[in-house]
């Protein structure tokens, strides 16, 4: 894999997660006062699906060091601690890598409950390692929900990409 | 689906790969080692975004059609920021009228050295809505175009009260660790009793954990809650919020919620002493 296809792989993870900071920051209980009251429920992890369906569909071509480029350079970008994402990547690399001949024949809907749930995980740690004080149940299962609506979109749009630009 | 089987990956490559990770992640976390680098990037974020901001604003301007109710409402947005800035400087011109006028009453020879200090309106360049919403780290960014020094723990005001303290500048971008982080420390009182108000990690609450045996036990959902003025960054007597629940977490423990006064959200000028 040339160099180029390392740009559009890795921008395409940065709009993910640029993305995710946008519909996070946008606080929709202003619009809705019935659902003022009520805590910070979703979070989406759009950036992160996206890798985890780079590595999914090319798993020949992203390796290790390829994961921990693009999470040192996530981690850099969006100003996290460094190491998180790398750590993220590198492991779900690797999951995906050992089970990548499995996964061949996985419906939709085993995709979709297997993407959201690593998102999930992915979440769970996210907030138990930086936020504890805010770690909810609550908003893992909605986040369960919210990721695996994305999957699908996501699965098609990245293939799309494949095929005509990678 | 795709189309080839992966190649052999040994595991060792992704077990260095995880090693490397963790040791960046806990020196990061625990000794905040690149913290500075990471403060450097975000700067050069915030002005990326500011630019694009600028960019896009001069594109819509050009190509929009101007119309007498988008004149109205831009004046009326620049006389709410001047509003807004008129505002914090009275409210720190107060403050420091306040400090002085102690400080006299204590030593004359303080008083030149608070007399030298100015208070200075900062527009908002950035603010960490996601971490804000969701998170514990509750922080702003200030322009800085006039380049002033400062440096950390200088209060920040919203004219009303105070919302947090500078913690460093960056490529000319002040931050602003506000009271509800998590790693924010106010002491404050209430009526008698003093506690150290750490940042709950949610919007607009800070949190005293007290003992239970303590002098907690007479205070009241509502009671006001002012700065205590023994850290040194806040005075004394302003007002900062009322009790909002109390709540006893153990046998030995309660967890006195405050919710502040303050709300950064609403406010795009904050006053800084200098």
């Amino acid at each position: 894999m040339n160099f180029k296809d390392h740009i559009i792989i890795f921008t395409t993870i940065f709009v993910g997660f640029w993305l995710d900071n946008s519909i996070s920051s946008f606080e929709v209980r202003e619009y809705l006062p019935i659902l003022d009251g009520i805590p910070y429920l979703i979070e989406t992890c759009i950036g992160f699906l996206i890798f985890c369906y780079w590595v999914y569909a090319m798993p020949e071509k992203l390796h290790s060091s390829s994961a921990l480029i693009y999470g040192v350079l996530i981690d850099l970008c969006f100003s996290d601690a460094i190491g998180f994402h790398m750590l993220f990547f590198v492991a779900t690399s690797y999951v995906i890598h050992v089970y990548a001949l499995r996964f061949r024949i996985f419906s939709y809907f085993q995709l979709i409950i297997f993407f959201a749930g690593s998102a999930v995980f992915y979440l769970a740690s996210k907030y138990l390692i930086f936020s504890p004080g805010n770690y909810s149940y609550l908003l893992l299962i909605f986040s369960f929900f919210i990721n695996a609506l994305a999957w699908l979109p996501i699965y098609f749009g990245m293939r799309y990409l494949r095929r005509n630009l990678v | 689906m795709a189309r080839s089987t992966p190649t052999y990956t040994p595991a060792g490559k992704y077990a260095l790969g995880c090693f490397i990770s963790i040791v960046l992640l806990t020196s990061d976390i625990n000794y905040q080692t690149f913290s500075s680098i990471r403060s450097l990037t975000q700067a050069a974020g915030i002005y990326s975004e500011l630019t694009f901001q600028y960019f896009l604003d001069q594109g819509v301007e050009f190509t929009s059609i101007r119309s007498n109710k988008k004149d109205l409402l831009r004046a009326n947005q620049k006389l709410q920021d001047e509003l807004l800035h008129l505002q914090n400087k009275i409210f720190l011109d107060q403050q420091s009228a306040i400090i002085s006028k102690e400080l006299f009453e204590l030593e004359d020879g303080t008083k030149k050295l608070f007399e030298d200090r100015v208070a200075q309106s900062f527009q908002v360049a950035s603010f960490d809505l996601k971490n804000y919403l969701c998170c514990s780290s509750h922080t702003l960014h200030l322009k800085n175009p006039n380049k002033f020094n400062i440096g950390s723990n200088f209060p920040v005001s919203n004219g009303i009260t105070f919302i947090g303290q500078t913690s460093g500048s960056n490529l000319n971008l002040i931050k602003v660790i506000l009271l509800s982080d998590s790693s924010h420390v106010l002491p404050i009182k209430i009526a008698d009793f003093h506690c150290n108000a750490s940042g709950a990690g949610k919007p607009l609450a800070i949190i005293c954990l007290v003992s239970r045996n303590s002098r907690s036990s007479d205070l009241q959902i509502n009671d006001l809650a002012f700065t205590s003025g023994m850290g040194g960054i806040y005075p004394n007597n302003v007002l900062i919020g009322k009790i909002k629940s109390i709540k006893n977490i153990n046998i030995d423990e309660r967890e006195i919620l405050i919710e502040l006064n303050g709300d950064p959200l609403q406010q795009n000028y904050f006053g800084i002493f200098l």
